[in-house]
C-alpha cells in the first residue's frame, strides 16, 4: 500500500513538474525519462535474466541515431515513426548480437555485449559520410502526435509538449514492462536467473528466452535513445561509447536492480547527482567513482535495497 | 490571452522586478550587483591541458577587469562549468543560463560539443563566444547567419596557412605524407592542404595519409609506414600530446633528417617539444599567439611573465581566444552603452559585438560580422637558439585570417581554387 501512496505521489510530482519546478530542472526530467526506458530494458535482461550487459549504449546509439537520419535526410518528423522506427532498428541488429551473447552467461556475456557496443561505436565513428563521424547528425525537432510545433521556442517546446509526450512514453513502457515482468515469460526469466539448469529440467528453453529478454531489452535502449535526441537537438558517437554503458550500469546499480522501479530511481538520482556534484567538483568523477564502490560494498541493493531494509528490518536481519 | 507558463512567470516576475525596484533597488545598487559569465571549460581527457588553458586566460582577464572597476562598475563573476560530451554540456549550458542566470557564455573547444551548442544558444538567447569550436560541419558552416553565437576560427585554417608556407620554405617538393587525428579535424586539415599545396605545387603527389585514433601513443608503426613511404615532407595536424610523442618516436629513428616536417597546430603544446628530440628547421604552428613574438604587445609579455610565475608553464594559444572572447564582450558591453552606465540588453550587445576589434594577447582581434573570430596565425620554422629547453620559431610568420580563412558565405573549395597564385 505505501509502495502505492509512493508511486502515485512520484506519478503526481512528475506530472506537475513543469508547473512547479524551475525551467531547468524540468528539462533535466527529459533526460531521466528517456533513460529510465532505456533502464527498464536493462533490467529485464540484468534484474531478471541475471545477464549484465557492458554494450547497451550500442542500442541507444541506434534509437538516437535512427531519430537523426529520419528527421534529416529522410525528412520524417513524426515520432510515433520515430520510436517504432527506433525499435524496430534495435530489434534488427539484437537479433544476431544477442543470438551470439546469449550462449554465454556472466563475464563472457559482458565482454561480449562491450565488444559489440564497441564494433558500433567505431563504425559511426569512422563512416564519417554516412553518420558524421565525431560530428556527429543534427536530430531535428519531431513533430509530436501529428503537430509540428516549430513555431514554439525550443525550450517551450521541450518543458511543454515534448516533456509530456516522454512521460507518456515511459508510462506506457513501464505498464509494458510490468506486464512483462509478472507474465509467464518474466517468471521464467527468474527461475533461469537463479537456476538455469534447474530451468532448462523444467522445458524452458533457456538460450530462447534469454535471447528475448535481450531482444526486448534492446527494443527499449533504442527507444530511449530516440528520446534523449531531441534536447540535445545532436547525436553524437559518444552515445555509444562504453562509458556511457557503463553509467546506465551505474544507475541501475545505484538504484537497485533487485527491484522494478530500482534503476528509474537510479536515473533520476544519477542525474540530479551529477547535476549538482559536476558544478561543486571538477574532480567529480572521482566522487561518482567512490559512490559506486560504496554502493557495491555496503549497498549492493541500492537505494531501493536500502529503503526495504528500513522498512523491513526483522525480516532481512532473519533472512 | 498567452497563457503559457512561461508567459506567466514573466508577468509574475516582472511585477515582482518592479515592486523590488519601487522599494530600494535604486539604479546605484543594481548597477554594482555582480555580472555573472559563464565558462564552459574541457577539463578531463585528452583535451583537458587546453581547456585548462582558455580558463586560466579567462581568469587573468577577470582579475584585471574586476581591479579596474569591472565592466560598466560592476564586479564579474565567473560560473565554471565542464565541457564533456555533447549532450552533458549542452545540459551545462541551459543550467548556466536559466539557473544561473549568467549574462553571457563563454568556451567551448570541440567542434563536435559547438555544433551542438550552436542552436542552443540561439533558442535561448543568451550571447555565446566559443573560444575554439565552430559550427562547422567538416569544412561547411552550418549556422551562417546565426544571431547569438559567435564561433572561433575555421577549424581548417593553420593548414591552410601552412600550405601556404610551405612551398616558401622548402623548395622542391614532390612527395608529401600526412598523418592526422582520426577524426573530422585531422581529415579536414589534411584534406585543406593537399587542396593549397596543389595550388602552389600543382605536380605534388600524396604518397601516403595515416589517421590514428586521438591518444595513441606508440606511432612506430606510422613512422615505418612514412619511411617506407619515402616522402619529401611530412604534414602533421596533431595538436596534443601525440605530437611530442610522434617527435620523440621519430627522433629516435632519424625521420627527420630524410624528410621535411610540417606541424600545422603542434605549437598547441609547444614547451614540451623540447630540444632534445625536435630538430631546427621544421614548420610549425602556433594557432593565434605566440608567448615569444618579438614584436609582441606590452599586454603579452606581461601575460607570459604572470602565466610563466603562477603555473611554470610559457602559455598556449587557447589563452588568447579565451582572453579576447571575453574583452570583446566587455567592450561590446560597454558600447552598448554608449558611454552611460546603464546595463544594456543582450540584444543590443550581441549587435555591439559584431565587428568590434579589441587589444587581445595576440594584438588586434575581431568579430567578423557573421560572428567568426578573426585574427593572426603564427608559424615558423623551429629554432634551438633561444633560452629555453624547447624550440621556438626563427623565423615567425604571421598571416591573417583575411587571407587564410574563406570568407563569409563562400565553399572552402572553391574558394581556394580561386587564388591567383
Amino acid at each position: 500500500m505505501t509502495a502505492r501512496l509512493v508511486l502515485g505521489a512520484a506519478v503526481v510530482g512528475v506530472a506537475l513538474a513543469p508547473l512547479v519546478a524551475p525551467t531547468y530542472h524540468v528539462l533535466l526530467m527529459l533526460p531521466f525519462m528517456a533513460y529510465a526506458v532505456v533502464l527498464l530494458g536493462l533490467n529485464l535482461l540484468f534484474g531478471y535474466a541475471g545477464l549484465l550487459s557492458f554494450g547497451h549504449a550500442l542500442f541507444i546509439g541506434i534509437g538516437a541515431y535512427a531519430g537523426a537520419f529520419l528527421t534529416g535526410p529522410l525528412k520524417v518528423r513524426s515520432l510515433e515513426v520515430i520510436l517504432l522506427a527506433a525499435g524496430g532498428l534495435g530489434a534488427l541488429v539484437a537479433a544476431p548480437v544477442a543470438a551470439l551473447c546469449v550462449r554465454y552467461v556472466k563475464i563472457y556475456f559482458g565482454m561480449l555485449t562491450l565488444a559489440f557496443g564497441m564494433v558500433f561505436y567505431t563504425f559511426v565513428l569512422k563512416f564519417y559520410r554516412l553518420t558524421g563521424g565525431d560530428e556527429g547528425l543534427p536530430f531535428l525537432r519531431p513533430a509530436l502526435l501529428g503537430w509540428s510545433l516549430e513555431a514554439m521556442p525550443k525550450t517551450d517546446y521541450l518543458v511543454g509538449p515534448y516533456y509530456y509526450y516522454s512521460l507518456a512514453v515511459l508510462s506506457v513502457a513501464a505498464l509494458c514492462m510490468w506486464r512483462i515482468v509478472h507474465s509467464p515469460f518474466g517468471l521464467c526469466l527468474k527461475t533461469i536467473r537463479d537456476n538455469p539448469a534447474k530451468a532448462e529440467s523444467l522445458g524452458i528453453d533457456v538460450t530462447r528466452y534469454r535471447w528475448l529478454a535481450f531482444m526486448l531489452s534492446a527494443v527499449y535502449a533504442a527507444v530511449g535513445g530516440a528520446l534523449l535526441g531531441p534536447p540535445t537537438g545532436n547525436v553524437d558517437p559518444t552515445l555509444l561509447y562504453w562509458t556511457h554503458s557503463g553509467n546506465i550500469v551505474f544507475m541501475t546499480l545505484l538504484g537497485g536492480f533487485a527491484s522494478f522501479f530500482g534503476p528509474v530511481l537510479g536515473a533520476f538520482v544519477f542525474i540530479y547527482l551529477q547535476n549538482w556534484v559536476m558544478s561543486v567538483v571538477p574532480y567529480w568523477r572521482l566522487v561518482f567513482g567512490a559512490i559506486l564502490a560504496a554502493i557495491v560494498i555496503f549497498a549492493p541493493g541500492g537505494l531501493m535495497g536500502l529503503a526495504a531494509r528500513r522498512r523491513r528490518p526483522m525480516r532481512v536481519s532473519g533472512a | 490571452m498567452i497563457t503559457t507558463r512561461r508567459y506567466f512567470v514573466k508577468l509574475v516576475g516582472g511585477a515582482a522586478v518592479a515592486a523590488g525596484a519601487g522599494l530600494d533597488a535604486g539604479p546605484t545598487r543594481a548597477q554594482a550587483a555582480p555580472v555573472k559569465l559563464g565558462v564552459l571549460a574541457i577539463r578531463a581527457g585528452i583535451a583537458a591541458p587546453v581547456g585548462t588553458a582558455g580558463l586560466r586566460g579567462t581568469e587573468w582577464w577577470l582579475e584585471r577587469v574586476n581591479k579596474a572597476g569591472g565592466i560598466l562598475g560592476r564586479p564579474v563573476q565567473l560560473v565554471v562549468e565542464e565541457e564533456s560530451n555533447p549532450k552533458d554540456t549542452v545540459e551545462r549550458y541551459r543550467k548556466l543560463v536559466l539557473q544561473d542566470k549568467v549574462e553571457a557564455v563563454l568556451g567551448g573547444i570541440s567542434t563536435g560539443v559547438t555544433l551542438a551548442l550552436g542552436p542552443v544558444a540561439e533558442d535561448l538567447g543568451t550571447p555565446w563566444l566559443s573560444w575554439d569550436g565552430t559550427t562547422q560541419k567538416g569544412v561547411d558552416e552550418t549556422m551562417p547567419s546565426p544571431k547569438w553565437a559567435f564561433k572561433s576560427v575555421d577549424n581548417e585554417v593553420e593548414a591552410i596557412v601552412a600550405g601556404i608556407l610551405t612551398p616558401k620554405y622548402f623548395k622542391g617538393i614532390k612527395t608529401v605524407a600526412g598523418i592526422g587525428n582520426d577524426y573530422s579535424y585531422g581529415h579536414d586539415c589534411w584534406e585543406s592542404y593537399q587542396a593549397v599545396l596543389k595550388r602552389y605545387i600543382p605536380d605534388v603527389k600524396f604518397v601516403l595519409e595515416l589517421f590514428p585514433k586521438l591518444g595513441v601513443t606508440d606511432f612506430t608503426a606510422h613512422i615505418a609506414a612514412i619511411q617506407q613511404a619515402k616522402p619529401d615532407l611530412l604534414m602533421c595536424s596533431f595538436w596534443s600530446g601525440d605530437a611530442t610523442i610522434l617527435m620523440k618516436q621519430a627522433a629516435a629513428v632519424g625521420l627527420f633528417k630524410t624528410m621535411k616536417g610540417v606541424f600545422t597546430t603542434a605549437g598547441g603544446v609547444h614547451d614540451s617539444l623540447k630540444k632534445e628530440f625536435t630538430p631546427e628547421g621544421l614548420l610549425l604552428g602556433y594557432n593565434t599567439m605566440y608567448f615569444d613574438d618579438p614584436n609582441g604587445s606590452a599586454l603579452l609579455r606581461q601575460f607570459v611573465r604572470e602565466y610563466k610565475a603562477k603555473y611554470n608553464e610559457y602559455p598556449p594559444y587557447e589563452c588568447d581566444h579565451a582572453y579576447f572572447n571575453a574583452e570583446s564582450y566587455r567592450a561590446a558591453v560597454e558600447k552598448a552603452a554608449g558611454g552611460g552606465t546603464t546595463w544594456p540588453s543582450r540584444a543590443a550587445v550581441v549587435k555591439a559585438l559584431e565587428g568590434i576589434e579589441v587589444e587581445s594577447l595576440s594584438g588586434r582581434r575581431s568579430w567578423r560580422e557573421d560572428h567568426v573570430q578573426m585574427c593572426n596565425f603564427y608559424q615558423g620554422l623551429t629554432t634551438h637558439k633561444n633560452p629555453y629547453d624547447f624550440v621556438t620559431l626563427s623565423p615567425l610568420e604571421v598571416v591573417s585570417t583575411r587571407t587564410a580563412m574563406k570568407p563569409a558565405g563562400a565553399k572552402l573549395f572553391d574558394w581556394i581554387n580561386s587564388w591567383k597564385i
